[in-house]
């Protein structure tokens, strides 16, 4: 199932045209030149809904070759004698290409109306906590201390979290605009861990953090900034869903094929169909509501992975979810660096 | 040191011109504030300020233009400000002749360590001593010897020789670049592999948690800053 998914339209778009084909040889006397070659627009129209325009023009080809073939005579002949035909033929890809493009025009607006609100939403929320924290500071006269400082600590997690969205929507950007926008270079894992770590330095949990580095771990070649935002929305988002007291592990192990993370943290088991949507654009498990964020970070987070040839999934274990990261270590770098004490 | 000493502030953005202007008079230092680069020139030429703090985003010109002119006239201090994803301008300023830099959105106190740490440069208040001492470690250059608390730290030539560079250039922002060419020479300016391999291993001797560095900070994309100040660590 897993092989065919990506070729589903092809496949049903072929599955199509074969029941048209049995259909109109079937009825060929009731039906008439002109039913079967509406019938042939079906699979164009189905197709074209997608809004691929690539696609469209394939299944309408094979659709036009059929029609040719088995219907327009001289039967079994690609030879039109009469020419209206043709006619018959430039009107379905020009059907195709119109319903494709207005297809792709919907989609597209659709993706960018999720995006502005969730955008307009994540963005908001913490404005609307610096705005009323801020204007309260500047019209009471807060006299206590600690609920001074709590007001300020709410203005400074509220502009680190719109700070970390903008720097994701940048990344994210920079990962859809061109692959090739990679800066490649040697990595260093504890490093990126260690400026991963600096972003989340006044958060109280932070340092009940467990990170364990193999010693062993080779530098790895890949784009610093963004494994380092990789890092980062794997800790923010087990930040997120963890509470005070409760275990956060980061682990990054190696052998010579391979780089794994894991992220580990203590919380309630995901529900299945969570585990694989999480990693969707805009998802977010609806019971978290109250939760701050947006659905943008583990999506960018498999971005991020797959931009590196990685895998990234999530999974249940027995007292909470780990997230699970595999590099293939394609590059080393050159040995005899090593001096001896 | 509070002898009112005057700080320029070029920046095109009045938010942010007045909220550092106004921590910078709190903490005793007078500012100007010019918002394009001639009357900054202007500013400079009649006020002859003591630090610079100069927005890399400026409406008429290039700031590393800016910065190649300050330094062919003098060599007051340049703290560089610049937006995220920019860290190639940022080391392009340093060659340039900046001394440090900050990343929007920055924190004040950030601003002023870096204000701090470039003034005492400047001034010359780190006095030349035979063994210098940052928290736990000391080092004595003429032995060639470094500690850590009592125990003699074991390190290799080059972790050695990398260390004695940090320490020397202490709470500098340290492009990659430069580092290579000081400690492997001419040539090797963009083997990043062996300067990652080699601070990776001198983090393992001189660390306590070498995944919450306090003394080798990564400057992401830049380079790489030891930190001999308590305020700034973290």
């Amino acid at each position: 199932m897993k092989l065919i998914y990506p070729y589903r339209h092809y496949v049903i778009s072929f599955l199509l045209l074969l029941l048209i084909t049995i259909v109109s040889q079937l009825f060929i006397i009731h039906l008439g030149l002109i039913n079967i070659a509406l019938i042939h627009l079906i699979p164009v129209i189905v197709i074209a809904l997608r809004g691929n325009m690539g696609l469209t023009m394939i299944v309408t080809a094979i659709s036009v070759i059929m029609f040719d073939l088995l219907y327009v005579p001289p039967l079994h002949s690609f030879d039109v004698h009469d020419l209206s035909y043709v006619w018959s033929f430039v009107i379905f890809f020009l059907v195709g290409y119109t319903i494709s493009a207005q297809a792709k025009r919907i989609q597209g607006n659709a993706i960018k109306e999720i995006f502005l609100n969730t955008l307009s939403h994540d963005l908001k929320t913490p404005l609307s906590s610096i705005l009323g924290n801020a204007s309260l500071l500047l019209k009471e006269q807060i006299n206590d201390p600690v609920t001074r400082r709590n007001v300020l600590i709410q203005i400074n997690d509220s502009s680190q979290r719109m700070n970390r969205l903008i720097a994701n929507l940048l990344d994210s950007a920079r990962l859809q605009d061109n692959r090739s926008a990679l800066r490649m270079e040697w990595c260093d894992f504890e490093d990126l861990v260690g400026v991963a770590l600096q972003e989340f330095r006044y958060n109280p949990k932070q340092p009940q953090i467990d990170i364990h580095i193999d010693p062993e771990l080779c530098l790895f070649w890949g784009d610093c900034a963004l494994l380092v935002r990789l890092v980062v929305n794997l800790i923010d988002n087990a930040l997120k869903y963890t509470d005070e007291g409760k275990q956060i592990a980061l682990s990054i192990t190696t052998d010579s094929k391979t780089i794994k993370l894991l992220c580990f943290n203590e919380s309630h088991p995901i529900k299945k169909a969570d585990l694989k949507n999480m990693f969707d654009r805009f998802y977010r498990i609806d019971h978290s509501g109250d939760i701050g964020g947006s659905g943008i970070g583990l999506s960018i987070c498999r971005d991020i992975v797959s931009a590196h040839n990685g895998m990234i999934e999530a999974y249940n274990v027995p007292n909470g979810v780990c997230f699970e990261i595999n590099f293939p270590v394609t590059k080393s770098p050159s040995s005899g660096l090593k001096e001896l004490l | 040191m509070r002898v009112q000493e005057l700080i320029l502030i070029i920046e095109d953005d009045e938010a942010i011109s007045k909220m550092v202007s106004l921590s910078l008079n709190q903490q005793g230092f007078k500012t100007l504030i010019a918002t394009d680069i001639k009357s900054a020139m202007r500013v400079i030429h009649a006020n002859s300020p003591d630090l610079i703090i100069l927005d890399l985003g400026l409406p008429d010109g290039d700031g590393k233009g800016l910065i190649k002119t300050i330094r062919s006239e003098i060599s007051t201090p340049i703290i560089v400000v610049s937006a995220r994803n920019d860290e190639k301008e940022v080391i392009a300023s340093l060659d340039a002749g900046a001394d440090d830099y900050v990343i929007k959105p920055f924190s004040i106190d950030e601003l002023l360590a870096r204000v701090r740490s470039a003034q005492r440069r400047f001034l010359g208040l780190q006095p030349a001593v035979k063994v210098i001492i940052c928290h736990e470690i000391s080092l004595d250059i003429e032995g060639h010897l470094a500690w850590m608390r009592e125990s003699v730290l074991k390190l290799t030539p080059t972790e050695f020789n990398l260390l004695k560079y940090f320490i020397l250039h202490r709470n500098q922002v340290l492009p990659y670049a430069r580092i290579l060419k000081e400690i492997w020479g001419v040539g090797y300016q963009n083997e990043m592999q062996y300067l990652r391999t080699y601070v990776n291993s001198l983090r393992k001797k001189i660390e306590s948690d070498t995944a919450r560095p306090t003394y080798i900070q990564t400057e992401l994309g830049i380079g790489y800053r030891f930190t001999c100040d308590s305020s700034n660590s973290l």
